[in-house]
């Protein structure tokens, strides 16, 4: 009895905490789940129920095609190369020479930049007529204005600033690896790779999921680095799904099929969550 | 220079700091028992902040017991709608008065937000504005908001350098290549045509200026007729001042306002499409292109008038301010015909009372200011 006593205590101790969260993400959750079956223009003051309508459209809607194909590709390989400098850059800092800490602070600087700073700055480098990039180069290239460049201007920027959050988790992940297994497989004669390979990869991959379940879940809803660089153009060439919904929301005002666009990220986003969780799971038995 | 402004504004707060309780600081003391604080949103102002905070000194001596919170938004209009849209929606009273970009009225009239400031203009009065800006602000009858100034894109072009080679300014588009090409081939380093063809507001505003000039439209009678012979040939055209023509360099599709006007003012540009917020930038004290800059209305294809995009601010009055009194006065004192002018002389903003484009005064140091008319 005492202990079911203890339990109920329990509930009415977290009882706030849960109050808070149903309010602060339940409640806006549902209210944009609600606005997505509406039809609400408010610039024309029309605001009724459509049910599934936003849904429909959303199918034949070649510029969220474009967006969701954006953001996908941007996903992929943003998430891809943080991955594969981060783990070189935690294999590099792991080692010891000297400098150390002073190396592992300055790697961190670009992830402690305001993204919109770093998006500016980007802007500026990527600029063709004073840009320090095309200066450097010495020839003229027209970063962020032809479509087939901006999209991956956006990813390197990305990359540029999310591989010390990659490298530092990692770093972590390396450092709990212990050292006598590195001892005892070289004694058996292991080479640098195979030591790679059959000790540090599989080690470490509880926190490599950990960070990829992190990247692209951020990846995907990328907003504020590639609206700043680009405004999603040029013609919706770096527009991503969070662009886009934005766009249709707070620009032209069309709060259910944006709240459509919303709810379409969301679940994406947790397809995503519900893909990683297995996988962390079995690692930890 | 913008550095120097930065740090000069940076010593002023500093002083104000200092000297917290003394009046002259009208920046961050507190307001006195009886008196109205109102909040005044607006676009950062561009060019030299001090004429303006005088000339809203000017209303708080005329009208004691008011004081004015001027607090400006980024210049991006996108991001100024954003904050309105976002803060009215949530029925905000952290602002009063506003300034509004002239497609946003309709909009906010729509959705409830804007009081009704119909007695605030008698009929005719209405008529010594703008009918353009005058239109917008008006639904069924009643209006909304008063038109404070406008915009309109107009062409600024090298006086100097087209009196050297013997041109005047272009009335056709095909006459701005043939001048740029001709004028770009001799002086190194030299842009032809400069516009804004970021994916932004501001390009569809350089998109319609080019379909209007060859008699396109997007909308007639109601349809749609974007895809007519006329914008096709005017899209073509403006794609092939890239393209072909090479007049326009490619990294406009990136290109705003600002970045245009910065290099027009290094002498980078013989051309440029802008709105007339650059011409007291161009003329102030330091700028490399002082004295040597003219403005004309944008060229057209043959055969067909030149069109602008009519922008352009108008004030109204948040539906939830508590102040609505005080609010209405100090929009009737922003857009009385002394302050228009007074604004127009020392930051370049363009009245909205069309008598004031036959004032002496103003002809004689806006000197475009009569053409726009």
């Amino acid at each position: 009895m005492t202990h079911r006593k203890g339990k109920e205590g329990a509930f009415l101790f977290l009882a706030p905490a849960l109050l808070i969260l149903a309010g602060i993400t339940l409640y806006p959750l549902l209210h944009v789940f609600r606005l997505s079956l509406h039809r609400r223009l408010l610039i024309f003051d029309i605001s009724r129920f459509v049910g599934p309508e936003n849904y429909l459209y959303l199918l034949g809607d070649t510029r969220f095609r474009n967006a969701l194909g954006n953001t996908i590709y941007f996903t992929v390989l943003s998430v891809l190369l943080e991955l594969l400098f981060g783990l070189a850059i935690a294999l590099l800092l792991n080692r010891h020479f000297r400098g150390k800490g002073l190396m592992r602070t300055i790697i961190l600087i670009p992830w402690a930049i305001p993204t919109v700073v770093s998006a500016r700055m980007w802007e500026w480098l990527y600029n063709p007529d004073f840009g320090l990039l095309n200066h450097l180069l010495g020839f003229r290239i027209n970063w962020l204005g032809s479509p087939f460049l901006a999209l991956n201007a956006a990813v390197a920027m990305d990359v540029w600033k999310t591989t010390p959050f990659v490298a530092l988790l990692l770093t972590a992940g390396l450092q709990t690896i212990p050292r006598d297994l590195y001892g005892a497989a070289r004694i058996d004669g292991a080479g640098p790779w195979t030591l790679f390979r059959k000790i540090t990869l599989p080690l470490l991959m509880p926190v490599i999921l950990v960070v990829l379940l992190f990247r692209t879940l951020d990846a995907f809803r990328v907003f504020d680095a590639v609206y700043v660089l680009t405004g999603g153009g040029p013609a919706n060439s770096t527009e991503t799904l969070s662009i886009y919904a934005y766009k249709i929301l707070f620009q032209t005002l069309q709060f259910g099929y944006g709240s459509a666009i919303s709810v379409m990220v969301f679940l994406c986003v947790g397809l995503f969550t519900l893909l990683f969780i297995p996988l962390l799971r079995r690692r930890k038995v | 220079m913008k550095g120097k402004g930065l740090f000069t504004s940076g010593l002023f707060l500093f002083f104000c700091l200092l000297s917290l309780p003394v009046p002259g600081c009208t920046g961050k003391s507190a307001p006195p028992d009886e008196g109205v604080t109102l909040v005044f949103k607006h676009g950062k102002i561009a060019g030299d902040p001090l004429p303006f905070r005088q000339v809203l000194q000017r209303f708080e001596a005329q009208n004691p017991g008011i004081r004015i919170q001027d607090e400006s938004l980024p210049s991006s209009t996108d991001e100024q709608h954003q904050f309105y849209v976002i803060n009215l929606e949530g029925g905000t009273t952290g602002f009063d008065v506003f300034a509004m970009d002239v497609i946003w009225v309709p909009e906010f009239i729509r959705a409830g937000w804007l009081l009704d400031l119909s007695r605030l203009l008698s009929k005719s009065e209405r008529e010594e504005f703008f009918p353009g800006p005058m239109k917008a602000v008006t639904f069924r009858d009643r209006i909304y908001a008063v038109p404070w100034y406008i915009d309109a894109g107009v062409l600024y072009y090298r006086k100097d350098l087209l009196a050297k080679y013997k041109f005047s300014p272009p009335a056709t588009w095909p006459e701005l290549v043939r001048i740029a090409r001709t004028v770009a081939r001799k002086e190194p380093g030299l842009y032809g045509y400069l516009w804004q063809g970021k994916q932004y507001e501001g390009l569809i505003c350089d998109v319609l200026e080019v379909l209007w000039s060859n008699g396109g439209n997007v909308l007639k009678d109601g349809r749609v007729v974007i895809n007519s012979p006329e914008n096709i040939e005017a899209l073509t055209f403006m794609r092939g001042l890239i393209t072909q023509e090479g007049v326009t360099p490619d990294f406009v599709t990136t290109a705003t306002e600002e970045p245009t006007r910065h290099l027009f003012g290094g002498g980078r540009a013989l051309f440029m499409r802008n709105w007339p917020y650059a011409w007291n930038l161009f003329q102030r004290e330091g700028s490399k292109v002082k004295g040597k800059v003219g403005v004309a209305p944008l060229p057209a294809f043959p055969g067909h008038a030149s069109a602008s995009t009519l922008g352009g601010w108008q004030l109204g009055i948040n539906r939830f301010s508590r102040h609505p009194e005080a609010a209405a006065r100090f929009i009737r004192y922003m857009t009385s015909p002394e302050t228009q002018k007074l604004l127009s002389l020392t930051i370049g903003y363009k009245p909205t009372r069309k008598a004031l484009y036959k004032d002496p005064e103003l002809v004689a140091s806006q000197p475009f200011t009569a053409a726009l008319y």
